[in-house]
């Protein structure tokens, strides 16, 4: 029976299993793999697994669960090895790295950050600055061309990356005190922003005070959506 | 300003709600141990696919055209006495309901393509949920300045 893995923990963490089920319909009973100084919480991995909603909340569960009381290395959902005895093995295989991962992430939780603005305040901001573009709008408004019309999507198109590039990396270095260590991520469209932030426990009011500032300093044409603590996805 | 904070995707009277948000960090983030398989994640691969070709792509130019051709270059930035300061009182608005439009949208591909693919319990399926929905879901949480 292949054994889906949850995440990976230090043998001594509480592992408060009781509640919580894993992936599944109906849910797979979660149990606790042991291997020296390292324990992994595995289920048995169900045929024909997909990510469903279940299963994926059923997964974020177990994790949140997890970090919360102690250090958890989460695992990449839908990660399925042959049986108990190759998850063991590949404990003992990378033991030392997990065992060093999972001190730099003890009392550490990740904050993902997303950010957009709005696309009216951007283009006017472009508009404003760039007379190609300000030029070749006139022009489309009345009569243009297609290829104008193209031409002119284009320029703007690039004006809006660039941009947002820019805008993520300032975003970035502002908040970077505030945090151990950052990630970026693809932004989904619309937005300029996904950023994953490694934040002490004992700091994560000060983190979100400081999101809080910058996000009233970039004004209302800006979205900020700021989600955490997680399990440390980004970190592992 | 406005500044939505979220605790995790779990937990909390709105279910699911935020679970959107953390999506690619639950399937595409996270520790992987070589040699092992995951499970197939059709679907996933689409919604990453999209992101990138929609940004290059004619449509995308044409969109942005038409965008710029009906700007207001006159009207200028909103004022700061817009912003409402009551909860929940910007379901639609601005920056904020485009966002969530595109996050949504991503997440309908997502799962389109799941159903057109399995077929099996589509009830149980990441499901497209409508925007409104989707915001108020959230305003037990929203902090807005």
């Amino acid at each position: 029976m292949p054994t889906y893995i949850y995440a990976i923990t230090d043998a001594g963490h509480p592992l408060p299993l009781n509640g919580l089920h894993g992936v599944g319909d109906p849910p797979s009973e979660l149990r606790t793999l042991r291997s020296g100084r390292l324990a992994a919480v595995v289920s048995d991995a169900p045929p024909g697994l997909r990510a469903k909603r279940r299963d994926v909340m059923a997964h974020q569960s177990v994790l949140e669960t997890l970090m919360a009381q102690g250090a958890t290395l989460p695992m990449r959902f839908g990660l399925v090895g042959p049986g108990d005895d190759e998850v063991t093995a590949a404990l003992d295989r990378e033991a030392d790295a997990y065992q060093e991962r999972l001190k730099e992430l003890d009392g550490r939780v990740e904050y993902n950050l997303k950010a957009g603005r709005d696309e009216d305040d951007l283009l006017r901001e472009i508009m404003t600055e760039s007379d190609e573009i300000r030029q070749l709008n006139e022009r489309t408004r009345t009569e243009g061309s297609h290829d104008d019309r193209v031409a002119l999507g284009e320029l703007v198109a690039r004006e809006v990356t660039d941009r947002g590039l820019k805008e993520a990396e300032s975003v970035a270095a502002r908040l970077a005190d505030a945090a151990d260590r950052t990630s970026h991520a693809e932004p989904a469209p619309q937005q300029f922003l996904n950023l994953s932030f490694l934040v002490p426990r004992a700091e994560t009011d000060a983190f979100v005070a400081a999101v809080r500032r910058e996000a009233e300093e970039r004004g209302d044409a800006y979205s900020f959506t700021l989600t955490g603590p997680l399990p440390p996805y980004s970190f592992v | 300003m406005t500044l939505v904070q979220q605790s995790n995707a779990t937990s909390g009277g709105s279910g699911s709600g935020n679970l959107y948000d953390v999506l690619e960090l639950i399937l595409d983030r996270g520790l992987v141990i070589d040699a092992f398989v995951r499970v197939s994640l059709v679907g996933i691969e689409i919604l990453k696919i999209d992101v990138r070709v929609v940004v290059a792509s004619v449509d995308t130019y044409l969109r942005f055209a038409e965008a710029c051709n009906r700007l207001d270059l006159e009207s200028g930035r909103k004022a700061p006495s817009q912003l409402t300061d009551l909860v929940g009182d910007m379901t639609e608005n601005g920056a904020k309901g485009k966002s969530k439009g595109a996050l949504t949208g991503a997440v309908e591909a997502f799962s389109e393509s799941l159903q057109g693919k399995s077929g099996e319990e589509p009830e149980e399926e990441p499901r497209k949920r409508p925007a409104r929905k989707a915001t108020s879901s959230r305003q037990t949480q929203r902090r807005e300045e």
